[in-house]
């Protein structure tokens, strides 16, 4: 069954067109990595599916269900994070299970749990003006996991961490993913960050007009080294595919220079 | 306690000077004699009536300001329409000095305690329409995405997302709303009164009465100084979240380059990818 099914996706602002009869299938408990030139339209995807804007043609569906609001069994990580400044770490983990009726000591304590599975239940009375970037991404992905999502949604969420933070951000997230069984459709800008973490990846066009111009199996299997990774000859050759296909679409686009 | 060090010295300079003769007396009474008629008029009978009705007329002036210039600026920021007829308005009547309708309002409504109440109304009303429509307009949409994909209904994001940004802005609304509502009912006692601190500010200047006129002085600022303090407090409790507010230096490390690793060493077991 697919997770996530996207058909003949049309979305306009008023007069201009930004997603042209886009089709997609995320199959259930798979990653699939989606990469396109920058505004080709991916964040505008990620919201469809997350129920946050209606699409002007296409149909939207989320385990078989059509999509017209948010869906229970989505959830989004946005490339900056949100969580509201005047809660504290573990009232803001806490959020979507009181949103679901859990009552609130309850939902306090689950917090609290979630909390320490990502590493920071000694800040649990924090707010999030006194959290660092990577923790403030851990307490927003506490937040979303909490509430059980099926499908996990990610617009570039580890864009604005560090290099190396960002590695040990991703590294617990895929731990946790892997423990959750989750679907999860994520947008990314890095080509091998995309085919390390990914079961099949999905080159955008570029905007406005976008639609999905291929679609790769990543053949390694799910746990994977990007070392070993590297000195594989498959590997090097996806890359090569990916990037000349991202390269055609720039190019199109008519700023090829600042690829 | 620097501030209060300073105002000390200046006023026992003052108070110097004035004893010595180095400023008129009659001009620039020393502090002390200020206080002593301040004093004399708390115990005298007549005086507490004039601080009720002005205290009644700032209320009153407050209270209906904040109440319509708050829901105008909600249904400027919900209904586009009402904010183009709105903001222009506002926009002028925050531009002029509002004070000078006060003739005006006495004309209208009388020396009473109406006038009065209009001009407060008129200062504050302006005032907490721009804080209350900015602070709508103000509010992050990205907080609004995240109840609703968290599962918030239209309610929720009400108490979790538009209340709480619009504390802020409400509060230092607020603040300046209630100086205003006291320059109504002052001002307003001013231009024409039997009643009030602003009517015996008026005989006192009439009758060049230095020492009562600044005792006066004293009451309304020490009342308005009373009503920050409030307010303060009240920002300490519904915006404990701002950094300026903390409770104490945060154990926050500015990098935090031992917490990436903390799942592994709280027990969460990584699944390996060789």
């Amino acid at each position: 069954m697919n997770a996530v099914e996207v058909r003949d996706l049309v979305v306009e602002y008023g007069a201009h067109r930004v997603i042209s009869g886009l089709s997609l299938e995320v199959p259930d408990g798979t990653f699939v990595g989606l990469v396109g030139p920058s505004g080709c339209g991916k964040s505008t995807l990620l919201r469809c599916i997350a129920g946050l804007l209606r699409p002007t043609r296409g149909t939207v569906r989320v385990l078989g269900a059509p999509v017209v609001g948010p869906p229970p069994a989505v959830g989004i990580l946005f490339q900056e994070d949100a969580l509201l400044p005047w809660r504290t770490a573990q009232e803001n983990v806490a959020l979507g299970l009181k949103f679901r009726g859990m009552p609130r000591s309850e939902a306090q304590e689950e917090a609290l749990r979630w909390l320490e599975r990502v590493g920071l239940g000694a800040f649990a009375r924090h707010y999030p003006s006194e959290l660092s970037g990577g923790m403030k991404k851990r307490v927003a992905l506490a937040q979303v996991l909490a509430c059980r999502p099926r499908v996990l949604l990610m617009d570039e969420p580890f864009a604005s961490l560090d290099a190396i933070l960002r590695q040990l951000v991703e590294r617990d997230f895929l731990d946790l993913a892997a423990q959750e069984r989750l679907t999860v459709l994520w947008v990314t800008h890095d080509l091998e960050e995309a085919l390390l973490l990914s079961d099949r990846v999905v080159v955008m066009s570029a905007g406005p007009l976008a639609h999905v111009v291929r679609t790769y199996e990543v053949p390694f299997g799910r746990t994977r080294d990007l070392v070993r990774l590297r000195a594989d000859p498959r590997f090097a050759d996806l890359l090569q595919a990916i990037w000349e296909d991202l390269r055609r679409e720039v190019a199109r686009m008519g700023w090829e220079g600042a690829a | 306690m620097r501030r209060t060090g300073v105002l000390l010295l200046g006023l026992v300079a003052w108070e110097l000077a004035a004893r010595l003769h180095w400023l008129d007396p009659l001009l620039f009474p020393p502090p002390l004699e200020v206080a002593a008629v301040l004093m004399g008029l708390f115990r005298s009978g007549g005086f507490w009536g004039h601080v009720r009705t002005t205290l009644l007329e700032a209320f009153l002036g407050l209270a209906s300001g904040v109440l319509t210039g708050g829901l105008l600026g909600i249904g400027a920021a919900i209904f586009a329409p009402v904010a183009e007829v709105l903001e222009p308005v506002m926009a002028l009547l925050n531009a002029i000095p509002r004070v000078i309708l006060a003739p005006l309002f006495v004309i209208w409504f009388g020396i009473g305690v109406a006038s009065k109440v209009a001009l407060g109304f008129l200062l504050v009303c302006v005032v907490m329409f721009f804080a209350v429509y900015t602070g709508i307009r103000e509010v992050d949409p990205r907080l609004v995405d995240r109840v609703r994909t968290l599962g918030g209904r239209s309610l929720d994001v009400l108490r979790e997302v538009y209340l709480p940004s619009l504390a802020a802005w409400l509060l230092s609304g607020l603040k300046v709303a209630v100086g205003f509502a006291f320059t109504g009912a002052v001002v307003g006692e001013f231009v024409a009164a039997s009643r009030g601190i602003g009517y015996l500010l008026s005989f006192a200047q009439s009758t060049y009465n230095a020492r009562l006129t600044l005792a006066l002085v004293l009451l309304v600022v020490g009342v308005i100084l009373g009503l920050f303090g409030l307010s303060t407090a009240l920002e300490r409790r519904w915006l404990r979240w701002k950094p300026e507010y903390h409770r104490a230096p945060s154990p926050v490390p500015s990098t935090a380059p031992s917490t990436p690793s903390a799942p592994a060493a709280r027990g969460v077991r990584p699944v390996e990818r060789e």
